[in-house]
């Protein structure tokens, strides 16, 4: 597993290059920022003066290769916006948004887990139709709608709720359950749908033939089997999660990096876009190797060409 | 006493199956499923077909309804501003309210089924096709071919989507045309990783590796063995797409990054309507109800798809209304 | 599957149970971890302590001579810091501040007399050294301050410490506004680096910065050695939220007892508090391309835009239809110009004889606005786009984010996509007419799409003058503007909304939407 492991990461090495100097380009490519950070008059001797002071009349070429040596040297820029440091900016950021995603999946998964597996016991029964349509429903909302719409029902009309921000432990709760909402209703199906493929293989017919309980035969066998296709999905939405939080971000007032992506995106402000899009690649490329060690401990016929144990289990299979 | 099925083959798209289950497949034999068409198995399901009619409703109305409603979508009228709906006096253009700017609800919804769905049904149909034909490829043939797509894969995921809409729209030219491009194109990876892990737990099984032995090639297997059982599991993937395609570009209203006006679209209208939501509620609830009806219609009915078009499900459909419902695993009833 | 051992079963087993056990025990141990020292306050403080404020952005710096920055000046004007003299929004008169008295000891000299008994929070004496510092450090360096750029131009000033409590500023040339345009520069002691802006600095005002929680919150305390009369509330606690929505929710929920930036729909109910901030929204249009270069075009779509309609539709009634480009209470406001009448006859009549005369109305013109400029922004621009196609032009409505407006609304413009017309917003914080026209009147303003040598005269002439000749020039000059230049299309002198906890007294003014000047605010008695 280790080597897998060791090559995956120098493999990941590579598109996480491409990305920053895609993203470095991109960001170029909209133009010089000196409108946004300039005042209104600024002269064109000014207008020089922070180009020059930033580099953005160098070559794009040019431009990289400086950026590239300032990574080297641990040195990710600074920000045009506030001055300070862009990596220090991103890395502080980062956690905020870490956490809410970390546990939106996780009671997303877990509740997805259950009620998919339940509703896949009787396929088109009342359990099953209700959690279906629940699970659409729910995966069909806009989530800035669902945010606001919440804070007025729970923060101003009942109260129970902080409105935003991040001060105690209840204002996890709006931004969670908005966030929770579509990986819940995605994953259901999935759960369900590949629940239902699973449980119609010989090999169930098999395991409650030798005397298994229906229970076990569902947890042990077709969980196992539903989790590739589930896994891919869960790994999907959290990297969703992880990029795409901005606007749950934006509107309680999270201090996380989606607000922060966007904000920079807006304000033109590279560097800092250039270290936050860093931090959350190497997130999701870690996630996409765990997800991929995921697979290989769940499924053996997955497992990476070339591992001894896939030969094994296939020998077996076959004999 | 069932007559035996003849010797066990290799159906075209089948999953291969074992002789021990010549006893499952006798009791299913008795209701021929081949000779029931598709549309009276949707009959059965109401449900089904309830979603089937929504759905053809939404597509006429984007079809036809820009061109019924006129300009009543663009017509002003700045003294009949944020009228509630179900009002009934101002006429039956006003039958669902009237916007900010006094424009009927009805026809701006009408008209922004047209510009949802037309961005919505391509990105995903561009994104389902070249993400799975792309990961079929890749997990049939393993290898490098594998490992560097699915780097191309991790890239396009990790890559700021917002980014990459911020330069298109407002450095090129914020069309529909370009926000299909960019929904499609950050939405392959998840196509591209579902369809590779399944065409690689494929690729080891018995009947591919048979068909591999045979000396058939790679592109007739994928397509006759590998597509067919992949399919029902992206089909289901894809109408979850669509509906999270429609909610990106309400997301993207909401930035500020999507379609602009005087464009409208069901998103637009939600993240125009949302400063209104204590005031005039209707102009957020009603896109919003679109979207949501819409999309649980979709999936209902590629739920009812995926089991009608897989042959080792579509029995189910078949029994009567009581027996559909079966606990798994089915029991024995000769 | 067919045939598996026990063994490779139980590690199977085991091993799907691991990833999920170490997979919660990450979470939890995550979750368990609080987000960036967010231990905070959560319910309010006691009420004459803790003052709450919610802005719509958070300070991207604190650097006072950014101070023309709304989402930095909120801050820090006459809260932090200090300048030496302050404008009254409401009477537009100077008042004395750390300087108690000044005047023009020569044609481009000016001299301050200051107070004697200032410190600034963090002990050091405040002298006239102190102040030719900072003016130094804000307008003449290369920090490239936004105040240098907004209040002073390229004109260095040559600034003198006569001794602790006299001060010279001298010009390039005549300047009877300076100390206007100083009333910008905030006081900063010498410690100050001189090479870099710094993002929390010391100040002589009633408070000083005791944390700030980059992202979550900042926080200020009363300056206990403050010269001044002590401000009610012992410390102010600043938060933001992209929302007006939950700005507004906040205040009414009580979690916060200021929320600013608020449009009439945001729900704030009985708390919200209705104030004429000095912006003025208007359309301007690139009056050198055609067929905006026919003053016929230019005078067609003043008539055609429905001042009354826009504002009882979309605004409240405070909402003012406006003629030109700044609003009462500042300096030139000549108060006998009416708005253009809604016309939409004489403007089809004025397109078609345009027309007849060969111009192209056909030419298809871009409509700019920024996207969430002022609250209800997309709405007018389609409003305007509307009534503007009614009269026989060919309008496209073009919305773009802040980056692209900007390329679009100063300096060197944009020239290849045709005829421009702009939705612009301008806010007059100075109270003197020449911000606004220098700007947007002359040949070669950073934000005026063309003038004529004629009016350029009479610009240059105006800002020589002062007093009530001073005003009337300028008053003047927007008849003129009106009459003769046509470069805009006046819409509306906006107002502006903040919400006001029930425990909170303060009366917001025309200077509210700038700075938030905290010694104003005290607890209901």
């Amino acid at each position: 597993m280790w080597t897998y492991l060791r090559r995956r990461i120098v493999s990941s090495a590579i598109p996480l290059v491409v990305v920053i100097l895609g993203v470095f380009a991109l960001a170029r490519l909209t133009g010089n920022p000196a409108n946004l950070y300039l005042p209104l008059n600024a002269t064109d001797q000014m207008r020089e003066d922070f180009a020059a002071r930033n580099g953005f009349n160098d070559p794009l070429l040019v431009q990289m290769g400086n950026y590239v040596g300032g990574v080297f040297r641990l040195d990710f820029g600074t920000s045009l916006r506030t001055g300070e440091d862009a990596a220090a900016m991103a890395l502080r950021a980062f956690p905020a948004t870490l956490q809410l995603a970390g546990v939106t999946m996780f009671l997303a998964i877990i509740l997805a887990v259950l009620v998919g597996s339940w509703a896949a016991l009787k396929p088109n029964g009342i359990a099953d139709r209700v959690s279906s349509f629940i699970s659409m429903a729910a995966a069909s909302i806009p989530d800035f709608w669902l945010a606001i719409v919440g804070i007025f029902v729970f923060a101003i009309t009942l109260g129970w709720l902080p409105t935003s921000g991040v001060a105690s432990g209840a204002s996890w709760v709006l931004p969670i359950a908005t966030l929770l909402l579509r990986p819940f209703g995605v994953l259901v199906q999935i759960v369900r749908g590949a629940m239902v493929s699973s449980l119609s293989e010989p090999y169930i017919k098999l395991a409650k033939s030798k005397g298994a309980s229906s229970s076990r035969v569902v947890f042990r066998h077709a969980l196992r089997n539903a989790a590739a296709p589930a896994l891919t999905v869960a790994g999907d939405l959290a990297v969703g999660l992880v990029n795409g939080a901005v606007v749950v971000e934006t509107i309680f007032g999270w201090p996380g990096i989606g607000k922060l992506m966007i904000d920079s995106i807006l304000q033109r402000d590279f560097a800092v876009l250039q270290a936050a899009v860093l931090i959350t690649a190497i997130s999701i490329f870690t996630l996409n190797i765990l997800i991929d060690l995921g697979y290989a401990l769940l499924d053996p016929r997955v497992r990476p060409a070339g591992s001894i144990r896939k030969r094994r289990v296939h020998a077996q299979a076959i004999a | 006493m069932p007559k035996p099925l003849p010797e066990p083959q290799l159906p075209p798209g089948g999953r291969a199956i074992a002789p021990l289950d010549t006893q499952t497949l006798s009791v299913v034999e008795s209701v021929p499923t081949k000779s029931i068409p598709l549309y009276r198995l949707l009959l059965k399901d109401r449900f089904a077909t309830a979603a089937a009619i929504v759905l053809s409703l939404v597509i006429l109305t984007a079809v036809f309804g820009p061109m019924l409603v006129g300009d009543l979508a663009t017509k002003q009228d700045l003294s009949a501003t944020n009228r509630p709906p179900f009002s009934g006096a101002d006429g039956w253009q006003f039958i669902l309210g009237s916007d900010s700017l006094g424009r009927s609800m009805l026809a701006r919804l009408i008209v922004a089924t047209r510009t949802t769905l037309s961005v919505a049904v391509p990105a995903v149909t561009v994104a389902l096709l070249l993400g799975s034909l792309w990961g079929l490829w890749a997990g049939y043939h393993r290898g490098w071919r594998e490992t560097i797509s699915m780097r191309i894969g991790d890239i396009i995921m990790s890559f700021p989507s917002l980014l990459l809409a911020v330069v298109v729209l407002f450095v090129f030219d914020p069309s529909i045309a370009n926000i299909i491009l960019i929904l499609a194109l950050t939405r392959i990876p998840i196509y591209l990783r579902t369809a590779r892990a399944e065409s690689a737990e494929l690729q080891s099984r018995t009947f591919v590796d048979a068909a591999r032995t045979f000396g058939t090639k790679p592109s007739t297997i994928i397509r006759r063995h590998v597509v067919p059982v992949v399919m029902p599991t992206m089909l289901t993937l894809a109408t979850l797409e669509f509906c999270y395609v429609m909610l990106a570009e309400s997301s993207l209203s909401f930035l500020g990054i999507g379609i602009q006006p005087p464009d409208v679209s069901w998103g637009l209208m939600v993240a125009q309507g949302r400063q209104y939501l204590q005031t005039a509620w209707w102009l957020s609830l009603l896109p919003g109800l679109a979207i949501v009806i819409t999309t649980v219609a979709a999936n209902v009915l590629a739920a009812w798809l995926r089991i009608a078009t897989d042959p080792a499900q579509r029995w189910r459909l078949t029994l009567p209304r009581k027996k559909l419902i079966a606990r798994i695993p089915v029991k024995e009833t000769h | 599957m067919l045939s598996s051992s026990p063994i490779s079963r139980t590690l199977r087993t085991s091993k799907r149970l691991a990833p999920l056990v170490i997979g919660a025990g990450l979470v939890m141990v995550l979750a368990s971890c609080t987000v960036a020292n967010s231990g905070g306050s959560g319910g309010g403080g006691e009420a004459g302590s803790l003052l709450r404020v919610v802005l719509p952005q958070e300070p991207p710096t604190l650097e006072p001579c950014e101070g023309s920055l709304t989402s930095t000046g909120i801050v820090t004007r006459s809260n932090i810091t200090e300048p030496l003299v302050e404008r009254n929004p409401t009477s537009g008169e100077l008042e004395p501040l750390l300087a108690t008295e000044w005047e023009a000891t020569g044609d481009t000299e000016w001299t301050f007399t200051l107070r004697d008994d200032v410190t600034f929070s963090d002990g050091s004496p405040f002298t006239a050294a102190s102040a030719a510092f900072a003016i130094d450090r804000a307008v003449n360096s290369d920090l490239g301050c936004n105040i240098e750029g907004y209040v002073f131009g390229d004109d260095d000033l040559v600034v003198e410490a006569v001794d602790d409590t006299t001060l010279t500023v001298t010009t390039v040339r005549p300047d009877p506004i300076l100390p206007l345009r100083l009333s910008f520069v905030e006081i900063v002691p010498e410690s100050t680096s001189a090479t870099e802006k710094v993002r929390e600095p010391i100040g002589t005002g009633p408070y000083s910065i005791a944390s700030w929680d980059t992202g979550t919150k900042l926080t200020l305390d009363r300056n206990e050695t403050y010269w001044g009369d002590a401000p009610a509330y012992a410390s102010t606690e600043y938060q933001w939220r992209a929302e007006g929505t939950v700005r507004a929710a906040m205040v009414t929920s009580g979690e916060a007892d200021v929320a600013v930036g608020l449009s009439p729909d945001d729900g704030a109910g009985d708390l919200g508090v209705s104030y004429a901030n000095n912006e003025t929204v208007a359309l301007r249009m690139s009056g050198d391309l055609p067929p905006l270069d026919d003053i016929r075009v230019r005078q067609a779509i003043n008539y055609a835009i429905d001042n009354t309609g826009i504002i009882d539709s979309l605004y409240t009634d405070a909402t003012k239809s406006a003629a030109q480009l700044i609003p009462s209470g500042v300096v030139g406001f000549n108060d006998e110009l009416e708005p253009w009448a809604y016309d939409v006859e004489e403007a089809k009549a004025l397109v078609a004889e345009a027309k007849a005369d060969g111009v192209p109305v056909d030419a298809e013109i871009t409509l700019v606005a920024r996207n969430a400029m002022f609250p209800k922004i997309t709405e007018m621009a389609q409003v305007l786009q509307e009534e503007l196609t009614q009269i026989g032009l060919n309008v496209k409505l073009s919305m773009v984010d802040t980056s692209q407006s900007l390329v679009y609304q100063l300096r060197p413009f944009v020239r290849n996509e045709g005829p421009i017309v702009q939705l612009i917003q301008h806010g007059n914080q100075a109270g003197d007419a020449q911000f606004s026209v220098d700007q947007y009147m002359t040949s070669t303003g950073a934000q005026s799409t063309f003038g004529t040598a004629e009016f350029d005269a009479m610009l240059e002439a105006a800002g020589q003058l002062s007093g009530d000749e001073r005003a009337a020039a300028y008053e003047e000059i927007f008849a003129y503007q009106n009459e003769n230049v046509v470069q805009f299309a006046t819409i509306a002198h906006m107002v502006g909304e903040i919400a006001l906890a029930p425990t909170v007294t303060y009366t917001p003014d025309a200077a509210t939407g700038d700075e938030i000047r905290l010694a104003d605010f005290s607890p209901v008695s």
